[in-house]
């Protein structure tokens, strides 16, 4: 072969070229995945004063300390939300990280279908809180209730899909200076008695002032819905009691529901009806037609003075403090005791008022391309840094322990002094609380009784709670097929190093609990079946 | 010069009729081009991670079946009986599932079947599934079929003994025989020595406690079953506190403060941030009552 000079410098210059490019390849861009840009979302429907900000914090401060990953928040209202999801994630066009909750109506499905269990991550430490007291400590156990209610609302009992970034509580807000002027003092009402006392004093100072009426309660569906639920409960604990056949001191949705199939309570029952009269009586303190109005209207109703209470979650605390000219006082609501003229034969004590229990759940997309990133972001979101950011931007009480509570909301901690069992009947399934709210007129509207809405009820949730338990059937064997797959991969890539032993460990977990969905949904079956209505 | 070279090499090689690059006239000298080559053949060995099996479980293990499928096909058929039960596994996971794609995963399982090593019981196994969750309709009685089937051939194997876990289940609460709920529990309790590992009897004897309560047994035959559960221990989550609130409000019922309070001290130890904490602490301020008084009535 023979190479001419100038043959022979164009291909030394060509290998030179190739050889530095390979040489730039493999020692400055690599490695090449790893360090490419990524962009992971955030969605949710905390759209309230308080909650975008914390999570703004949250992401600066992560983007400062992963250059290379953007993450965006997307700001989903409510009033679309439920829309929003089912399209997006039918599209798979959905965030990286979405806020979940299954009261939603028509969604139940989504986790089982849309979202990734992230329980084996949840067993080991959350890197971001090294150097904290949380150091070492599984993720799991970092939450105050150690994700108690996103292993209740799981689609699968052995599984967890979601964490969470808050503790929510309810609570009853106070226009401090209207209450001085109604009353002749600041003291706060204790007791339900003395919440009777001022309803009373309240008529006393309509007509005495002269302006536009003032309500005691500002009124809305949601609001009224919220109270509704918090008074139900406490009226129907001792009767939940009685529920519990296995004696785990909790119950689950589809125990209640089963329960009511089989006839073991139902809307006429003393308690319940004890219950529905207390809401009636709550109502009437509401403006009328407040049915017809949602949770903002009762807030402008509060902030222009024209209510003196308003009774909603710690959610809205920031916009009600952001927003008021007077001065806001945040108390428990007082429960009715036991010599209550109404409901006091059938209370059996102090119940819970939401402490303890974390919401805000965020779930990982199935389908995020971005999976490491994502669920490193929410590590370090749940984490005692990421969360005191949340906090400390929002307002809002933090899931995680440690995290220091601004002196403003420690009147949002409840302490774990009340009983706590299960949900409220009007909240134990989607067709169960759509039935309840259309008839809701019934009950509290001007010509409404406890009698006409318990008939009203007794007509169409037999059909509703079988469709509930249907529905919850349907959403358990959903996930369960998806989990034969998985389980068999973890047996195949299980082996003797430490990444084989992972899944050899992840397949033991995966089939236990896959045993307990399969054994209740067969329990469900069941009792779909010994309860069918006769043809 | 460097062309007049070049077609001079051309013509002791035809691999130099495919060697002209960029599409110059001028082809690259044979050992230019044998390098080029080498060198990046040399690359592709290092750098290309080519799809196999693995990744195809790794994909589904992730959830991620979309993926695992279009790997799957990637791969060049071998005729591998692993290679087919992969086949019948992707094709179970994909959304949308039909009943076609059922039946034909299950044509794969029962060729994966034949045999007696581990794919062959994986694949009996999951042929039983298929009968009792993936189907529309699906068929108690033939899955039963096929897990007793499953544990007569491979008596050891751990795919086996989950199948019979899984017959325990559905002896419990699906199968219409036996029909009494006593000789239910009896048959499914007949299958445990079966089972043989431990984590499997401790799930079954969990659901045997479900049954119990379900068919209202006295709480005493529960409790045996749930004691069971927790001496084996292991269990995560939800189930591990239910199983400590269980034992401690059964013991209750069955007229044993004295266990209760321990099951009832060991909750609150092993699960302080639980939301049932107040009711727990209810029940032991109660058992205190009744055991100070007791104590003020001096009798035992």
């Amino acid at each position: 072969m023979n190479f001419g000079r100038r043959e022979k410098i164009g291909l030394g210059f060509f290998l030179l070229c190739y050889l530095t490019a390979v040489y730039w390849v493999w020692t400055r861009s690599s490695p090449l995945i790893r360090e490419r840009p990524v962009t992971i979302r955030i969605a949710h429907w905390q759209i309230e004063a308080g909650p975008p900000d914390g999570i703004d914090a949250i992401i600066r401060r992560y983007e400062a300390l992963h250059p290379r990953v953007k993450v965006e928040q997307q700001l989903i209202p409510g009033i679309v939300y439920k829309q929003w999801l089912r399209s997006n994630l039918a599209g798979g066009t959905g965030a990286d990280i979405i806020e979940w909750g299954p009261w939603i109506e028509g969604v139940r499905d989504v986790p089982a279908r849309y979202f990734e269990p992230i329980t084996a991550a949840l067993a080991l430490p959350n890197p971001y809180n090294g150097g904290t007291p949380l150091e070492g400590v599984p993720w799991q156990q970092t939450f105050k209730d150690g994700l108690g209610g996103q292993r209740t609302d799981s689609p699968d009992p052995g599984e967890i899909f979601g964490v969470t970034l808050c503790e929510v509580s309810v609570r009853l807000f106070c226009n401090r200076e209207l209450l001085r002027e109604v009353t002749g003092s600041t003291r706060i009402p204790q007791t339900f008695d003395d919440m009777r006392r001022i309803f009373g004093q309240l008529d006393a100072y309509n007509l005495r002032s002269g302006r536009q009426p003032v309500m005691a309660l500002a009124g809305a569906k949601d609001n009224n819905e919220w109270l509704q639920e918090y008074l139900l409960m406490g009226v129907t604990m001792g009767l939940n009691f009685t529920l519990d056949d296995p004696g785990s001191l909790f119950l689950a949705n589809r125990q209640i529901l089963a329960a009511y199939l089989e006839g073991r309570w139902n809307f006429r029952r003393p308690e319940v009806k004890a219950g529905f009269e207390l809401m009636r009586e709550i109502g009437r303190h509401m403006k009328p037609g407040f049915q017809q109005l949602s949770r903002d209207e009762a807030t402008r109703e509060f902030m222009h003075g024209d209510a003196l209470f308003i009774f909603t979650g710690t959610w809205d605390a920031t916009s009600l403090r952001r927003l008021a000219s007077f001065t806001i006082d945040a108390l428990r609501f007082p429960q009715p005791t036991k010599d209550d003229p109404v409901v006091g034969r059938y209370t059996i004590g102090r119940f819970a008022d939401g402490g303890g229990v974390t919401a805000m759940a965020m779930h990982l997309n199935k389908a995020s391309p971005h999976k490491a990133e994502t669920l490193d972001f929410m590590r370090f979101m749940t984490s005692m840094q990421g969360s005191q950011l949340f906090t400390d931007g929002s307002g809002w009480l933090p899931a995680t322990l440690g995290v220091k509570i601004p002196p403003e909301i420690v009147s949002f901690l409840s302490p774990q002094d009340g009983y706590a069992l299960c949900q409220p009947y009007s909240i134990i399934g989607s067709n169960a609380t759509m039935q309840f709210s259309r008839n809701m007129h019934l009950l509290t509207g001007e010509h409404g009784s406890v009698d006409k809405f318990t008939a009203a009820l007794d007509e169409v949730m037999p059909e509703a709670v079988r469709s509930d338990l249907q529905s919850e059937l349907r959403s358990l064997l959903m996930t369960i097929r998806t989990q034969d797959g998985r389980t068999i991969a973890h047996a195949q890539l299980s082996g003797a190093a430490v990444a084989g032993r992972n899944h050899a460990v992840l397949r033991e977990v995966m089939e236990c609990g896959e045993t307990i969905s399969e054994a209740t949904a067969l329990q469900m079956r069941c009792q779909l079946e010994q309860t069918a209505p006769t043809k | 010069m460097f062309a007049g070279g070049a077609r001079r090499a051309c013509g002791k090689g035809k691999i130099f009729q495919h060697a002209r690059v960029f599409g110059a006239s001028t082809p690259l000298p044979r050992s230019a081009f044998l390098l080029l080559a080498g060198w990046l053949w040399l690359v592709r060995t290092v750098w290309a991670h080519e799809p196999d099996l693995t990744q195809v479980w790794k994909n589904l293990a992730d959830s991620q079946n979309t993926t695992a499928q279009a790997m799957l096909a990637s791969l060049p058929p071998d005729g591998s009986r692993a290679r087919l039960l992969a086949t019948a596994v992707v094709q179970m996971a994909h959304q949308p599932v039909t009943e076609e794609m059922l039946r034909s995963a299950e044509a794969d399982l029962v060729v994966v079947a034949q045999g007696d090593d581990e794919v062959a019981a994986l694949a009996g196994y999951l042929r039983a599934r298929l009968y009792q969750v993936h189907f529309q309709k699906t068929d108690y009685t033939r899955a039963a079929e096929l897990y007793r089937e499953l544990a007569r051939r491979q008596p050891q194997n751990h795919w086996a003994r989950l199948g019979l876990m899984k017959l325990g289940l559905l002896t419990l609460f699906a199968l219409p025989e036996p029909a009494e709920p006593v000789a239910r529990l009896r048959a499914v309790e007949a299958l445990l020595p079966a089972i043989a590992e431990p984590a499997l009897q401790r799930d079954l004897n969990l659901q045997l406690g479900r049954a119990a309560v379900l068919y209202e047994r006295p709480v005493e035959e529960t409790l045996v079953y749930l004691k069971a559960v927790d001496r084996v221990g292991g269990l995560v989550g939800l189930v591990a506190e239910d199983l400590v609130s269980q034992l401690g409000e059964l013991s209750l019922r069955a007229g044993r403060p004295a266990d209760a309070k321990v099951y009832f001290q060991r909750f609150l130890r092993d699960f302080p941030t639980n939301n049932r904490s107040f009711n727990v602490e209810q029940k032991l301020a109660r058992i205190a009552e009744r055991e100070h008084a007791a104590g003020q009535g001096g009798g035992p």
